[in-house]
């Protein structure tokens, strides 16, 4: 009898509180927006069943070893890989083997609208310790407007370790609902003429300068900050392995295989990482906010900025300003937005080859963001 | 902890001149990419313009000597035809070769067509 007692008391139904409810609900919604939306499937996916994982009630600490936080469990060696910054690079160095930069090669002028798009970090940055956080947990929060996850998680890692889990699912919820909150800011940002132009074709970009370009950007970027070097040198290394045409193993490895076993390593931890009693705070809600208005901001800066080269601009050579909200990175989300949105004013206008530039150079922007802010703040934290 | 805006919190933090650096570096180096990148093509086709100048060539002087990628889109997909040896016309040359044989009903066409009554 006092057995089956024991077993009553460590059943889901004796534990359950209203916050594992809430979260439960926070996860099957993810799992909604995955599967009917088809919002970032192969995110959402994993990160919506990871709420779910880590929100079933059990008595903690008394040696089962069942959460994430749980030293010894399974869960938390496998999260030992988001909270050491393990699994950022190793997606960096998938999507870098399957990234082809050719767009910006062709147009090098919209790497700067992937600069332009970092705005929404820093001054996000700046908000968030006016309304009270450190200023290294107010970094880690900034960095979602770079609306890059795997960079998010890697700098709040190594900067906020606390706040890993609401920053993941924030950076994550707005990359996947991209399509939801940039149109209207474009559309706001933008006149439909504008949005109507068009610009001429990429041309075709040598062998060469396909190859320089992870060689040249590695060396270029990482040596003014270093910070990024994880994050950089395995972006560049992976399209290197692509580019160099002699390595097409290695680079369909990184590409397919390694990303695919990472992301789900890294989405179901994330998720479960957002256990009710860690996750539901106030400091949660308010990264929430913060978040979502540097995505904005990051948003509005890519646009507008597009908008300021055009005056400099003549001809063929204009932009059409709406690419500009692509540098906010969120590959390829961003880019198919706004190719959306292109098509919408003109059936004619063809406008994502030339939204993926500046979306892979917002991946390259916001990783040099991330490592600048830790050469600043490592010292300081 | 949230219950006033601080801007001294900032001015202290250093925020400001954290996010003014940061946000220029960011800048420069993806300008300096800029920079590279759009001079690598002029350095890559120094050669090639040399070339067409010392032909005369009108096409030396151009700004841009790369073909766009719509055209070199069309340029691959018409070797591809070439050699996969798919083409529009036909060569007209006749491969059906006419062979004699005896008169027999069970392959005669009279028998395989229905007969409809005449008016």
């Amino acid at each position: 009898m006092e057995g089956l007692q024991h077993f009553l008391e460590f059943t889901g139904f004796a534990n359950v509180t209203i916050w594992h409810i809430i979260m439960i609900a926070v996860g099957l919604f993810f799992i909604y927006l995955a599967i009917v939306k088809e919002y970032e499937p192969l995110l959402l996916v994993p990160i919506g069943f990871g709420v779910i994982l880590g929100n079933i009630p059990f008595v903690e600490n008394v040696g089962l070893m069942l959460g994430i936080y749980e030293e010894g469990s399974v869960l938390n060696y496998l999260y030992y890989g988001v909270v050491k910054g393990i699994y950022p690079p190793l997606i960096f160095l998938g999507i870098g083997a399957m990234t082809d930069f050719s767009t910006l090669l062709s147009n090098p002028k919209l790497m700067l609208l992937g600069a332009a798009a970092q705005v929404g970090i820093f001054l996000t940055f700046i908000t968030a310790i006016a309304l009270g956080f450190p200023t290294a947990k107010a970094a880690a929060i900034g960095i979602i407007g770079g609306a890059d996850g795997p960079t998010a998680i890697f700098l709040s890692s190594k900067l906020a370790p606390d706040l890993i889990g609401p920053i993941a699912i924030a950076a994550y919820s707005y990359m996947a609902l991209v399509p939801v909150i940039q149109p209207p800011i474009i559309k706001l940002l933008t006149s439909p003429a504008e949005r109507k132009i068009k610009m001429k074709p990429p041309r075709a970009v040598s062998k060469i300068e396909k190859i320089a370009f992870p060689i040249v950007g590695l060396l270029l970027t990482t040596f003014i900050a270093p910070g990024a070097l994880p994050l950089l040198g395995m972006l560049f290394f992976g399209n290197l392995l692509k580019e160099s045409g002699v390595t097409r193993r290695l680079a369909e490895t990184a590409s397919r295989p390694l990303i695919d076993i990472v992301t789900i390593l890294h989405g179901l931890t994330v998720g479960a990482s957002t256990q009710a009693n860690v996750f539901l705070t106030s400091d949660s809600i308010l990264i929430f906010v913060l978040g979502a208005v540097s995505f904005m901001i990051a948003t509005a800066g890519g646009v507008i900025f597009a908008k300021v080269m055009n005056l400099f601009l003549k001809g063929d050579d204009k932009l059409n300003p709406m690419i500009g909200a692509a540098g906010v990175s969120a590959v390829p989300d961003s880019a198919r937005v706004v190719q959306h949105l292109g098509v919408k004013e003109d059936s004619s206008n063809y406008l994502l080859m030339h939204a993926m530039a500046p979306n892979v150079s917002g991946v390259i922007g916001s990783a040099i963001a991330a490592g600048i802010l830790m050469g600043f703040l490592l010292k300081v934290f | 902890m949230f219950d006033e805006f601080s801007l001294n919190a900032v001015w202290e933090s250093g925020a400001i001149l954290i996010s003014v650096v940061g946000y220029v570096v960011v800048f420069i180096s993806l300008l300096l990419l800029f920079t590279i990148f759009s001079n690598m093509q002029r350095v890559l086709t120094f050669k090639q313009r040399k070339k067409l100048k010392e032909q005369g060539h009108k096409a030396a002087d151009a700004e841009d000597l790369n073909i766009s990628g719509e055209v070199s889109a069309a340029v691959s997909m018409a070797i591809h035809l070439h050699f996969a040896e798919i083409h529009d016309f036909e060569n007209t040359v006749l491969t059906i070769k006419k062979v004699q044989r005896t008169y027999s009903p069970w392959s005669s066409k009279l028998y395989g067509l229905r007969q409809l009554p005449r008016k």
